[in-house]
Parts: C-alpha cells; structure tokens; sequence
C-alpha cells in the first residue's frame, strides 16, 4: 500500500481520542422539518398535502434526481414555502409533527439499481451536494472507467467517514460493486487517511473478501492526514497523479468521485430498497470535548442533535454546519439536518477566531500552504481593491475556499471571504452579460 | 427557552495563531546563539552596541509612528528585531550616535515611510547599514581582535582581497572561521551559532528554507567554478561559505518577508541571484564582502521574480 497526498495544505493536529468511533443514533424529534431540495438542481414536487398522515419512508416530493422522504410517522403539519436552504436562498419544507410510533411504511419498488437510487433520494454531499443519480448520469455520459471512494474525513475533527468505514465495510463494499457496475468502472480507488488504520483494515478486509466485483480489486490506500485532502480534485491528484483541468469536473479526465457514505446509502436503497432516511455526522469543535459520532435523521434540528450530545451552543457562540474551516455558519440552532451536513462544528463565546485584517507582510506562507498553487495574497488583494478582472487573470476562480490561506495568515486577512465577494462578483458580472 | 443569539461570520472559523509578534519573537529566540557568542568575543562592546542599537530602534519607531499619526506598533517587536540585526552589522566600536543615525535610518527610510512594516521595498537594515557604511567607512571598519593570539587585525575576507588566498591558511583555521574567533562584525562570525539560529528559523517554520538553501547554493557553485579551476588564485567554496556575512545574509537578511519574493520559484531565483551576485563582489568588487550589497541589490529584482508563479491546478 502505498502513501499519497498533494502539494501544500495544513497538517492539522487530528484528536489523539481515535479516529473511528461508532455512530450513535439521536432519537427521533417530536417535529421535524425536511427540506424539498437538498442537492443542486431543481426542489422536488410537494407530494402530500398538510394534514396528511405518513409513516417512515413516505414519499414527500419527488424529482428526476432525488425523492424526499418522511423520516418519522405522524402528521402533515406545514407545507413551507419559502424555507432557509443551506447554500442560500429559500427552498420549500415539509413539517411533520411526529406520532411517536416511528412506524415504517413500505419499501422501494422495482428493481433497476438506476430507478432505485433515484427514489431512494440517495444524494452525494461533498463540497457541494449532487443527487446520486444525476451524477452517475453524468459519469456515464463521460464513460468513466475510474471510481473512487472518497473515505477521508471531510475537514480535521470529523471523523465520521473513516468511521463509515469502520463500522459498515461490508455495505460499502457493496455500494462501490453496485456503482460500479451502473457504470461499468474498471478501477476502484478507496482512499483513506493513513491515521485510521482500522478504517483500513476493515475495507481491505470486505474488498477481499468478496469474491467477484469490482471491489475485489479495489486500491486502498492510505493518504497523509491533511486538510484539505477530501476535496475531489486534490483526491484524484493524490490517487491518480492527474488533475482535474479548471472549470472541468473529474468525470473529464474519466473519473468520478463519490463519498463512502454514499456507497453506504446506494447498498441500502438497492439491497434494502430502504431510502435514504438519515445522514453520518461528526459532532466536533472546542464547545464539545472529543468529537462524536452520531447517526440522524434527516429533518432533525441541529438543537436536538447538539441536546443529544449534551452541549448547548450557548449566546455569542457559533453553529457551523460543516468543519472548522469550510463549514457555514447558522444564525439559529432550529434548522434542521439535511442530506447537506456534512458535520456539525461548534465555538464557545471566546473561541472564535476573528480576522481583523492587518497589513500584508509578504511572508508567503498563503502561496505555500493553497493546494490549487495560487497565490491567495494577490487574488485576495484584488478582490479587495475591486480589481475583478486582475484577479480573474489569477486564477481567482480557481480557489476551492478550503481556508488554508486565512488559517496560516500571521495579519490574520479574512482572505477566503475576499475572495468568495471576488468570485461571486465576477461569475455576477458573466452572467449578466 | 430562549434560542441562544448565535455569531455568524465568513470561512475560516479557526486560525492556526501564527502572528508577526510570535514570528519576531522566534527570529530573536533565532539570533540569540550568534549575539551570545560575539559578546563572548567583544565583551561589553558588544553588549553596548546591541543595547543602543535595539533601544534607539524602538523609540524611533514610537517617534515616528507619532509623529506620522499611526498606531504605535512597537508591540510586534519588529523594531527590536531590526535593531539587534542591525547590531550584529555594526563593528563593537561603533560609536553611540552612529548607531542612532543608522536605526534613524533603518525605520524611516525602511519601514515608515512606506506605511509601515509590510510595505517596504527593501530590508530597512540593509538600508541603515548602506547608509553607515558609505557614510562612516572608517567607523564601520574599525575592528576589534576577539581574544587570543592573532597575526592579523583583519577579517578573512579582507586578507583574501588585500593579501591573496595563499595568506588565509597563515591567519585562519577552518574550526576557527566555522566558530567565529574573528575580528568581523559582532553578529557575522560565528557560522555555527548562526546555523542553529538558521535551523530554528526553518523549524519554526518563520522562513522558507528555498532562500537560505539557495543563497549558500549559489555561494557554493559559484566560488566553486574558479576555485575548481584555479585554486591556487580563488578561496574554496567551504570558505566563501564560512568567511563574512554569507550565513548571515542567508538566514537572516535575504529572509526580511516584504523585500523578498513569495513565490517558490521566485524565492530559489531570488537566492541563487544573491549568492552568486555576493561571490562577484567579493571576487572583483572594491569591497571585501559582498553579501550584505548583494541582497540589497537583487531585492530589486524582488517584484519581477514575484511574477514566477506556479502553474495553477488544472492549467
């Protein structure tokens, strides 16, 4: 097995607690509120009406891409139409107010893996959340003949996709084959962190255990703990020595990244015909001493997930939806958990980091640390000034915002936020064009 | 229950807590080997140039600072840093009030009147110690023999210039030069102590090692070339190496963030220029040593060999 990794990034100090931990299931909430779009694209279809009675598993919308579901029994209470969507805007929701019973209603019909991931509303949250099905759809428009698993822990402190794998191997390996099979993949790539060993061994152990499929061959490999080495570009930089061409997807260069939760979810909808109901989520940051891992149903809000836990953000605390150096910050603990949240990150009062923006010193530790190789002071500078078109000749629109650049700078320049007004601006000023 | 009033703010939510005072503190903690040993060397002369030196460093920057209408920013410690390099620039006899004039200097001329710390285009001490050495030769070359027996008041690289490479064995040991038992300037003659700062600095991670490892590269091949083919007429690598301010320069000026590039290319260009530029100074310039000019030359190359950028991800 061998070690890979990519140029730059921050090798941030991981919790000596483990890095695998099993998942615990937060109860179901008394009310539960499940928004209608939950992955780029278009909202779902309100598929009941308010008052209506549903059980576990129930269709609530549908789409081409991915259906959503109720996630506890009970009752219709409110049908939202404009509802706080998690990458801006307003989305539609569905409260339901929950019976207690937790009954379950049926099971996916047919048997087409394709049909099967598409109602099971299985959907990929990375960076940014694609349904499942959409992205296979691409994958196969671009014949990719590449899979890999992305199995390492989104940001530092969330820790819950080496512990997927872990606990749930042999769903995953499943996952993978079925996937695999949808696309007629000819090389699987499971990349791990190299400080989970146990994730390791378990994968290695269900992809030779299994006889046939495309798992059997699977490369596991162990990559250097470093943020951020889950971003998919920086993945197939590490595994497949390529890199992904600006402004291009994987699926360009014949591969295509897909989260190993995700296989989880793939094996459940089509070996169970059981839907994608609920989310693996680290419970992380210095308001909770060692992450926890949780299992939650979609819907649930973050208050009663955070409850479970035992912490309380507390006043002038902050929420992070995501990890310490990518996640968004919430405004109120009542939103709910959706197939988005990739963790849950949570700041005291006196923890939070401020940028209060010094003078740049040159020092070059931002151009060291980005993993696109840009040169974060200059893109961030122009951006600053206004200079749009400088910073576009720059490569502004390169930046993945993995926060490295801000993370190392010594006159603390909010640069990430500099550069996302920048890009925004720039991709404003195309689309009026 | 009351929801809790929650902050939210833009990406990152942590930072690493690097910061200018812990980055000056480290460089100090860096310099401290290299100052111990020259006052071993100097004794009180030593002791009095730094003391003057970094005191009048951080009043001129309060003077200044108020005098200009900015915040005062002496609490970064980068004067303090400037003035005890600066310091180390300086002979131990050199008399009070040139080493006033040359702190004066060093924060107008290289930090203030730019806007301050960031802005400068060149590093203020090579600035103050151009300006002192072009204004007080005799001053700056009034040189004080460390204990011990000595044949020769002179530095190692005015013995090369002045009496030939055949002289340097009569008056130098190796184990001498790389411990810094020479008459020199306070800071610059002790190799060694100055390594061990140079390897904290890199550990520390307060300076990339492509400057340093570059400049003393550039040293090296570049003396190396006629050493190799004359030896009888040029000093060796190692010498060149050891002899004046190449260490000094390496680890501690050409390292000054605002002058020098911050690109990798750029950095390896940036120090490879300086130390062969140092090399060409020393072998037909006027003066003795050329690294400090050298760096102070080649930081003007600073903003072109910023353009060296890296091939973007995916280009």
């Amino acid at each position: 097995m061998k070690s890979g990794t990519f140029p730059g990034g921050l090798s941030l100090p991981v919790s000596a607690a483990g890095v695998s931990k099993p998942f615990e299931s937060v109860p179901p909430s008394q009310t539960v509120i499940i928004p209608l779009k939950q992955h780029i694209g278009e909202p779902c279809a309100v598929s009941v009406k308010k008052g209506a009675e549903v059980k576990m598993g129930d269709l609530l919308g549908e789409s081409e891409s991915a259906a959503v579901h109720a996630t506890v029994s009970g009752k219709v209470t409110e049908i939202i139409k404009k509802f706080p969507g998690m990458s801006g805007g307003y989305v539609p929701a569905i409260g339901i107010e929950s019976d207690g019973k937790n009954e379950s209603g049926g099971f996916l019909e047919g048997s087409d893996p394709m049909s099967l991931i598409q109602k099971g509303g299985v959907v990929d949250s990375d960076v940014e959340a694609i349904s499942l099905h959409d992205k296979l759809t691409l994958a196969k428009e671009k014949s990719v003949k590449a899979l890999v698993i992305n199995s390492v822990d989104v940001e530092p402190q969330m820790i819950s996709r080496a512990s997927i794998l872990a606990e749930n191997a042999k769903e995953v390996a499943s996952g993978i084959d079925i996937i695999s099979q949808i696309l007629g993949i000819t090389t699987v790539y499971i990349g791990v962190s190299e400080n989970a060993p146990n994730a390791i061994s378990a994968i290695s152990g269900a992809c030779s255990s299994a006889i046939s499929g495309a798992c059997s061959s699977a490369h596991v490999v162990g990559l250097k703990a470093k943020h951020p080495q889950s971003m998919q570009e920086l993945l197939v930089k590490a595994l497949l020595g390529k890199e992904v061409p600006t402004g291009g997807s994987p699926e360009d260069i014949g591969v295509t990244v897909i989260s190993v939760e995700t296989a989880f979810f793939t094996a459940q909808a089509v070996n169970d015909k059981k839907p994608m109901l609920e989310r693996f989520i680290t419970v992380a940051g210095n308001g909770i001493g060692s992450p926890k891992n949780v299992l939650v149903r979609i819907g649930t809000p973050i208050k009663d997930v955070l409850e479970h836990c035992g912490v309380a953000p507390g006043h002038g605390g902050k929420v992070i939806i995501g990890g310490p150096l990518m996640g968004t910050a919430i405004h109120s603990a009542d939103i709910p958990v959706t197939k988005e949240t990739t963790g849950i990150y949570l700041q005291k009062e006196g923890d939070i980091a401020e940028f209060p923006s010094g003078v740049c010193i040159k020092c070059g530790l931002c151009v060291e640390v980005c993993p696109m190789r840009l040169m974060p002071l200059l893109i961030s500078g122009f951006s600053e000034s206004g200079s749009y078109a400088m910073a576009e000749a720059n490569d502004i629109l390169s930046c993945n915002e993995c926060g490295c650049c801000a993370y190392v700078c010594p006159v603390l320049i909010p640069m990430v936020q500099w550069i996302k007004l920048g890009k925004s601006e720039i991709r404003a000023q195309r689309s009026s064009e | 229950m009351k929801t809790p009033e929650l902050v939210v703010s833009a990406v990152p939510h942590v930072h690493g807590g690097n910061s200018i005072p812990k980055m000056m503190m480290n460089t100090l903690i860096a310099l401290i080997p290299a100052v111990v040993i020259g006052i071993y060397f100097f004794g009180m002369d030593a002791i009095r140039v730094v003391v003057i030196a970094m005191a009048s460093a951080v009043a001129w920057e309060a003077i200044l600072q108020k005098i200009m209408g900015r915040p005062i920013a002496i609490s970064n410690l980068s004067g303090m840093v400037s003035g005890l390099i600066l310091a180390m620039l300086l002979p131990p006899t050199a008399p009070w009030w040139m080493i006033c004039t040359g702190t004066f200097v060093m924060i107008l001329l290289g930090k203030e009147i730019y806007g301050g710390l960031g802005n400068n285009p060149f590093n203020g001490v090579l600035i103050a110690w151009v300006v002192l050495q072009m204004s007080y030769p005799d001053h700056m070359m009034y040189w004080l023999a460390p204990p011990g027996d000595f044949m020769t008041e002179a530095t190692p690289l005015e013995v090369l210039k002045y009496e030939g490479v055949g002289s340097i064995a009569e008056h130098f040991t190796i184990l001498g030069l790389f411990i810094g038992n020479t008459t020199g300037f306070i800071g610059e003659g002790s190799a060694l102590m100055l390594l061990i700062g140079g390897a904290y600095l890199l550990i520390r991670k307060v300076v990339s090692w492509r400057i340093p490892v570059s400049f003393l590269g550039g040293i090296v091949l570049f003396s190396g070339i006629f050493w190799l083919t004359n030896s009888e007429e040029y000093a060796s690598p190692l010498f060149h190496l050891l002899a004046g301010g190449s260490i000094m320069a390496a680890f501690f000026l050409a390292t000054d963030m605002p002058s020098s590039p911050v690109t990798p290319a750029g950095m390896l260009i940036y120090g490879f220029l300086c130390g062969v530029l140092a090399v060409v100074i020393r072998l037909w310039g006027a003066w003795y040593d050329g690294a400090y000019y050298a760096v102070f030359i080649i930081s003007i190359l600073t903003p072109l060999l910023d353009k060296i950028k890296s091939k973007v991800y995916g280009r």
